[in-house]
């Protein structure tokens, strides 16, 4: 009992501690939290609930969530399924009438972002996990982000009222430097060869990098979204790359590297890791995440001319 | 039927789409100009001291190009949108199973365990839920078995309560322990611990109840469950009036269940969870009588967040003791059941379980277990997607008060329809 009974005497330090007047943010996923951070600067305090090298489609419903979204004013979400296999009970089941669906306090971005592949047939899952509102990982794409960073200082202005100009002043901001780097970095891509810009992703997550930078994708390492490659396709994706001369491989971190890693190795391609979001506990803003991750990629892009001379 | 009979519901059905393609339509031409006008939610809510023009004017200035939106995408949405519906989520989960048992009549207690040589339909799991409207929620899984169909729940949620409270009112499983308040089809064994079935009964513990748990405003997760229902059913209450036609005549025959559950995150990766739980209510034995069941919970699990094959090694254990007044006596015997769980691959899970139960002698409320029972299980589970899972398992186990037998059994699962919540 005396672990318990000193967690008990923490908490009663604690408690009073932390009443205080910021609006509690809560985001799905870190970049999320990026930019709501970004906006509400020092009148709110964000919490985010997954890690950038975590799956946002499995993560654990821990029940210590239910706590964080017990005091929560704002929950930020992405939607189109992507947390519905682990948030919806949990925001249920956190008592707090602020953040349920439909409340002030739930936002779910998508809402608002002009989405791709929007499945127009029919839809059922021998296509694999696909998600019937369309690709959730718009976040991959500055332009977007502008229409999420927008609704999201819309939510805090209507929260917090009196903040509403600096969150307006601070969207200003952020809105410039989101145009600067969506323009910057699509610009540079543009001068990379037809054939540097061929990649293969692992998922179907990349969509709207692709857009963004102007990128083709080939093939995708999974057959379809969800289901572990297997060797044939994998064997397909291998004579694929090597028809088109593709050799760039992309994928969030948080994907199984073994197939990419063996495709790379007999395309004489290159894999390119990134993490799945901003490393918001680390203090990375979401402008310098884009950055980050489109020069590393127009690196490992330029370099494939070397790779492909060398054949 | 007539061809008029069949084309008026076709008419209804023409006219039901037809304002909701006129107004996709309208969209593809505004989603043009701004893609972010698609929305059906509004952008930007005026804080107060705003006027229509300023908003414009900070619109105008922050907005800037907005991003390339292909020709079709509007109307795509647009029609997936005149799609939508007040339809609740549903899905449909099976299990089947094909077994092996080294004796003609294995023991095998809980209702949808596969129980025979040869195969077993386990169960259609028909779940259904969506909030009824910003004050309830509403979940029911009506279950399809060999012998017909069971409202295994249904139940509806508070959304608004204040002071952290939360109640439940229908029919749902009890909050006892780790497995009760679960479904077969969130376990990792295709058969209920044996523990479960003998003091709850084959479908565990279940009935019509009023449920009222309360979150405690801790920095950790703390949450306490009352619930009272009634006392009745073989299925569901056999450690209480079980079957028995007792007419109930007040508050003090009813079932009341208590349980206290906390979560303690070491970090991102490990976690542990406790809980206790008892359940008091009258038995059949007499006015007055009573049975009760105390129960201790442990669930450690070790998830790598960054685990790119989504790795896990999880360690769930349960002990249950339970005490039943009968004339001129007081029967007491516990069980417990212990599991390790390896989830080693997105397609691979591995699975150890010992259970270990004791039996009163000469037990006259439980006439065919009345000595100690143990039971191994192993298990290899493969997932070919997160939908399905295909599941091997072997069984030794070992009644005192009948023979030993060995259980070889298969099991398939499916699941189709909306991907419900996971529970941790």
């Amino acid at each position: 009992m005396s672990p318990i009974a000193r967690i008990l005497t923490l908490c009663l330090l604690v408690v009073p501690a932390t009443a205080q007047a910021k609006l509690q943010v809560v985001a799905s996923v870190p970049d999320l939290a990026a930019i709501a951070s970004a906006i509400g600067s020092e009148h709110v305090d964000v919490v985010c609930l997954t890690s950038p090298n975590q799956d946002p489609h499995y993560v654990d419903p821990r029940p210590s969530f239910m706590v964080t979204l017990n005091r929560a004013d704002l929950l930020v979400v992405i939607g189109l399924d992507l947390e519905s296999s682990w948030l919806g009970r949990l925001i249920t089941n956190s008592r707090n009438p602020e953040i349920q669906v439909g409340s002030n306090g739930y936002l779910e971005v998508s809402s608002v972002v002009e989405r791709l592949q929007v499945p127009n047939t029919p839809i059922d899952r021998a296509m694999g996990d696909i998600h019937a509102g369309g690709n959730p990982h718009f976040l991959l794409d500055p332009r977007r982000a502008r229409s999420v960073a927008q609704a999201i200082a819309g939510r805090l202005a209507l929260l917090a009222p009196n903040h509403a100009k600096d969150f307006n002043a601070k969207l200003e901001q952020l809105d410039r430097q989101l145009l600067i780097v969506a323009t910057e970095a699509r610009e540079r891509f543009q001068t990379l060869t037809p054939g540097q810009r061929q990649v293969v992703a692992y998922h179907q997550s990349l969509a709207y990098l692709l857009d963004w930078l102007g990128l083709t994708p080939i093939a995708t390492v999974e057959p379809r979204p969800g289901i572990a490659p297997s060797p044939s396709h994998t064997a397909l994706v291998l004579r694929t790359m090597r028809s088109t001369k593709t050799h760039t491989l992309l994928q969030e971190s948080y994907y199984q590297r073994g197939p990419s890693e063996t495709l790379a190795r007999l395309a004489n391609a290159r894999l390119y890791v990134f993490p799945g979001g901003a490393d918001f506990e680390g203090g990375e803003s979401y402008v310098e995440r884009l950055r980050k991750l489109s020069q590393g990629l127009f690196e490992v892009l330029g370099a494939s001319n070397a790779a492909v001379s060398g054949d | 039927m007539n061809s008029a009979s069949l084309s008026a519901p076709l008419l209804l059905l023409v006219g039901a789409f037809a304002p909701s393609l006129a107004t996709a339509g309208r969209e593809v031409s505004t989603s043009s100009t701004t893609a972010t006008r698609t929305s059906t939610t509004p952008l930007v809510p005026p804080a107060p001291e705003l006027t229509e023009q300023e908003l414009r004017a900070i619109e105008e200035s922050t907005l800037g190009e907005p991003p390339p939106a292909s020709a079709d995408s509007g109307v795509v949405q647009g029609l997936s949108r005149a799609l939508q519906s007040m339809n609740p989520a549903m899905s449909f989960i099976l299990d089947v199973a094909a077994g092996y048992f080294t004796i003609d009549t294995p023991d095998q207690r809980g209702a949808h365990d596969p129980s025979r040589t040869g195969f077993t339909f386990q169960q259609l799991e028909l779940s259904v839920n969506a909030n009824v409207d910003p004050f309830f929620r509403f979940d029911a899984n009506l279950v399809f078995g060999e012998f017909g169909v069971e409202i295994e729940e249904a139940y509806a949620s508070t959304l608004r309560l204040p002071g952290n409270f939360q109640l439940r009112a229908g029919q749902f499983l009890t909050r006892f322990g780790r497995i009760n308040g679960t479904h077969p089809h969130q376990w990792s064994f295709m058969d209920q611990p044996l523990v479960n079935a003998k003091f709850f009964g084959g479908e565990g513990s279940r009935g019509l109840a009023l449920e009222v748990s309360w979150l405690a405003p801790l920095p950790w997760y703390l949450e306490l469950v009352a619930s009272s229902g009634n006392p009745t059913g073989d299925c569901c209450a056999r450690s209480f009036l079980g079957d028995a036609e007792i007419p109930l005549t007040g508050p003090e025959d009813l079932l009341y269940t208590l349980a206290l559950e906390q979560f303690i995150p070491f970090d991102p990766s490990w976690s542990l969870s406790v809980g206790l739980s008892s359940q008091l209510g009258p038995n059949n034995t007499g006015p007055g009588n009573r049975s009760v069941i105390h129960g201790a919970d442990l669930y450690l699990r070790y998830r790598p967040v960054d685990s790119t094959e989504r790795a896990a090694l999880s360690w769930q254990t349960e002990v249950m003791f339970r005490s039943r007044q009968v004339p001129g006596d007081l029967l007491q015997d516990l069980g417990l059941y212990s599991q390790l769980v390896w989830n080693l691959s997105l397609r691979w899970e591995l699975g150890l379980r010992y259970e270990f139960v004791t039996g009163v002698a000469e037990d006259p409320l439980d006439l065919d277990w009345d000595a100690e029972r143990q039971r191994y299980a192993a298990q290899v589970t493969f997932y070919p997607s997160h939908f399905s899972r295909v599941r091997a398992q072997v069984n030794h186990d070992y009644p005192r008060y009948a023979e030993a037998y060995w259980a070889f059994l298969v099991n398939l699962e499916v699941l189709v329809g909306a991907h419900g919540a996971h529970q941790f």
